[in-house]
């Protein structure tokens, strides 16, 4: 009986195409509007490295004013100080770790063609590259000697070799940064994860740095400090050194930790160390470590922004009125067809079975509504990258899933909405039709 | 075949009552040709709803074949019409967008014959009716007569023992409601049970039975044939 129904379905489209056309239209804006902003915050919420996300920690310790929490929810700082990140690494406590830091610096690329150009740093350890498992188009990270023996190497991104080298294997070649030569050891291929989880303290979206190099040169080179810099007390002395000393938070650190058990000793380590620097008169507040994984910290960090939220509730209300509408044509179109209603039902047709019919052709013009809304959310996508500009093209991109997501919701959506026409379709007296026609 | 006792079927708006049958009371036998007239509002199409399942009553007995429709429940009231009771009526109801192959397709959809039995009685109904070489043509391509008689070859297609019309020639001029008059005796011949509504009292004459509804109930007058029963 369904390719029954889906004939008569078919038939009743042809008869009324003008009706059918506005209701898959007025489906289509509902769905398109949501799933662009479905499509955001399903991006923004996705794990952004799936296979490892619940072995990678973010290391937060309290450092914080005795009298005022970092955060008004208790949680202890975003960020942690100098003297952390050079602790925690000198300790090398997890299988991998690595403090990082958002720097900026001038480049002076190789002769007179390319201009010096102002570019992101992002300053790491050795372990950054394959904790993060971050894909090399040439060469790859630098050892520890590196960081220990504080050498001038650096990592390009794509973008940065394509600018500066022309896309060329530019591994061991010299270019100037910060008035110093650096060795290139490896390049990135093309790396953009969103959110962009590792450094989500100034903004999940943003792209990463065009350059990576060892965080040990942070002191010597006098790297300037990107990002958020918070402090709760001022530094004691002046100078780049006081800053460093200081109890201010400009630092991240990301550890490994393959098994629960990896977690609960690094946990004792993180408690053991708050403890010592207690006694040296540091961490004046109660002890107040976590170690959330990657998903955790982007749920801590609110990475879905209450805009979006805001939005996607906005786009389901847009829907409702959407297939309001869609419910007052379709009650027309069925109502009309009250006489051949009659006729189905004085020939055999039981109210379920018109009930099904009615339905099936319902969920039809849901498709169509559906087909037509992902091509709506397409253009949402593109008018969004238009009005962002720099975006990650995973953002405006729909994938498989949100397909699959665009039909069930019309498809759904479309069956809630023929609910009430085709109660009231089949709840026509026959008799009355057949004698009126 | 068909047993009425004191059918009451009362019709209610917010001001008034209106009571369409009052005790009505009739049977019908197994290969009867019954004719039913009356006048206007007397009760006649009320009547045949009930008869043909498409109504509810307030109270009185219906057998149809022997079996009480009253405890019926909507599934089972659908699957009694669709395999026992056929329909003509006086407008045809022929679904305009369907060509006259998918018009006496629609009960047998519901019967769930398989695609080959279904091609199989379509073609045969319609060749009944003279109407197979146009099968693939749309109602409005046909004339009222033409559109009768594929009505016709649609009650016909579910091979019913009971075949209820409603005014059936009512829009049809004199020649051609003669052409029907002419099919629904064949049929009655075939051992069909035909109960027909008209007002039409030559029409009438021809059928085997006479009903005269008044005010909601049924009596036996004299009809052409010599067959008499008590309403």
């Amino acid at each position: 009986m369904f390719s029954y129904y889906l004939k008569l379905a078919t038939i009743s489209i042809r008869r009324n195409p003008i009706l059918t056309a506005l209701m898959i239209l007025a489906i289509a804006l509902g769905i398109g509007a949501c799933m662009t902003t479905i499509t955001v915050n399903y991006v923004m919420s996705s794990d952004p490295i799936p296979q490892k996300s619940d072995q990678l920690h973010y290391v937060q310790v309290d450092n914080w004013d005795p009298n005022n929490p970092a955060n008004s929810d208790g949680s202890p700082p975003d960020q942690i100080t100098y003297t952390e990140a050079i602790n925690f690494m000198r300790d090398k406590k997890a299988f991998r770790q690595s403090a990082i830091a958002s720097s900026s610096g001038v480049v002076n690329p190789p002769g007179a063609e390319t201009k010096p150009f102002m570019s992101q740093i992002r300053i790491v350890y050795s372990d950054f590259f394959p904790m993060f498992e971050i894909p090399f188009l040439y060469g790859s990270g630098w050892p520890d000697s590196v960081d220990e023996n504080k050498e001038l190497v650096v990592v390009l991104s794509r973008q940065t070799n394509d600018q500066v080298f022309g896309g060329e294997d530019s591994v061991d070649r010299t270019l100037e940064i910060l008035g110093r030569e650096f060795r290139v050891v490896g390049v990135l291929d093309d790396y953009f994860p969103v959110p962009r989880f590792y450094d989500v303290t100034v903004g999940a979206l943003n792209k990463p740095e065009d350059l990576y190099m060892p965080f040990s040169l942070k002191e010597e080179l006098e790297l300037s400090p990107n990002g958020n810099v918070n402090c709760w007390k001022s530094p004691e002395g002046e100078g780049f050194k006081a800053f460093l000393q200081s109890e201010c938070i400009n630092y991240q650190m990301w550890v490994e930790l393959p098994t629960e058990s990896d977690k609960r000793e690094y946990e004792d380590y993180l408690y053991n160390y708050v403890t010592e620097q207690k006694a040296l008169g540091r961490f004046p507040r109660p002890m107040n470590n976590r170690l959330p994984n990657v998903m955790e910290w982007m749920e801590d960090q609110q990475v879905v922004e209450d805009d979006a939220q805001i939005l996607l509730w906005l786009s389901f209300m847009f829907l409702a009125v959407c297939l309001l509408n869609t419910i007052g044509l379709l009650l027309a179109k069925f109502v009309s067809r009250s006489a051949e209603i009659g006729l189905r039902r004085a020939v055999g047709a039981s109210k379920q079975d018109l009930f099904i019919q009615h339905l099936v052709e319902t969920g039809v013009i849901g498709i169509g509504g559906g087909v037509l809304g992902l091509l709506i959310a397409l253009l949402g996508l593109e008018g969004i990258k238009m009005l962002y500009g720099d975006i990650p093209e995973s953002l405006v991109q729909l994938d498989l899933t949100m397909m699959v997501v665009a039909l069930v919701l019309a498809l759904t959506a479309s069956m809630l909405a023929g609910l009430y026409p085709t109660w009231r379709a089949c709840s026509i007296a026959p008799a009355s039709q057949l004698k009126s026609q | 075949m068909l047993d009425m006792k004191d059918i009451r079927k009362v019709f209610r708006t917010e001001l008034i009552e209106t009571h369409a049958l009052r005790d009505f009371t009739l049977s019908v036998n197994e290969g009867d040709f019954v004719a039913v007239t009356g006048p206007s509002g007397s009760g006649k199409t009320t009547f045949l709803n009930i008869a043909g399942l498409l109504e509810a009553f307030e109270s009185g007995t219906y057998l149809l074949d022997g079996q009480d429709v009253s405890s019926l429940n909507d599934k089972a009231r659908s699957q009694l019409r669709n395999e026992k009771i056929g329909f003509i009526f006086q407008s045809f109801n022929l679904i305009p967008d369907l060509n006259l192959f998918d018009n006496v397709d629609v009960p047998l959809r519901y019967r769930g014959f398989n695609t080959g039995e279904r091609k199989r009685r379509i073609e045969q109904s319609l060749d009944t009716v003279g109407l197979a070489s146009r099968m693939k043509h749309l109602p409005s391509q046909l004339s009222g007569g033409q559109q009768q008689r594929v009505a016709i070859a649609r009650a016909l297609a579910g091979e019913p023992r009971f075949l209820l019309a409603d005014e059936p020639t009512g829009n049809l001029d004199t020649k051609m409601a003669a052409s029907v008059m002419e099919f629904l005796q064949e049929i009655n011949d075939g051992g069909t049970t035909i109960v027909m509504v008209t007002h039409d009292q030559e029409l009438a004459k021809q059928a085997k039975r006479n009903i005269f509804v008044l005010d909601g109930s049924a009596s036996e007058i004299e009809a052409a044939a010599n067959n008499t029963a008590t309403a």
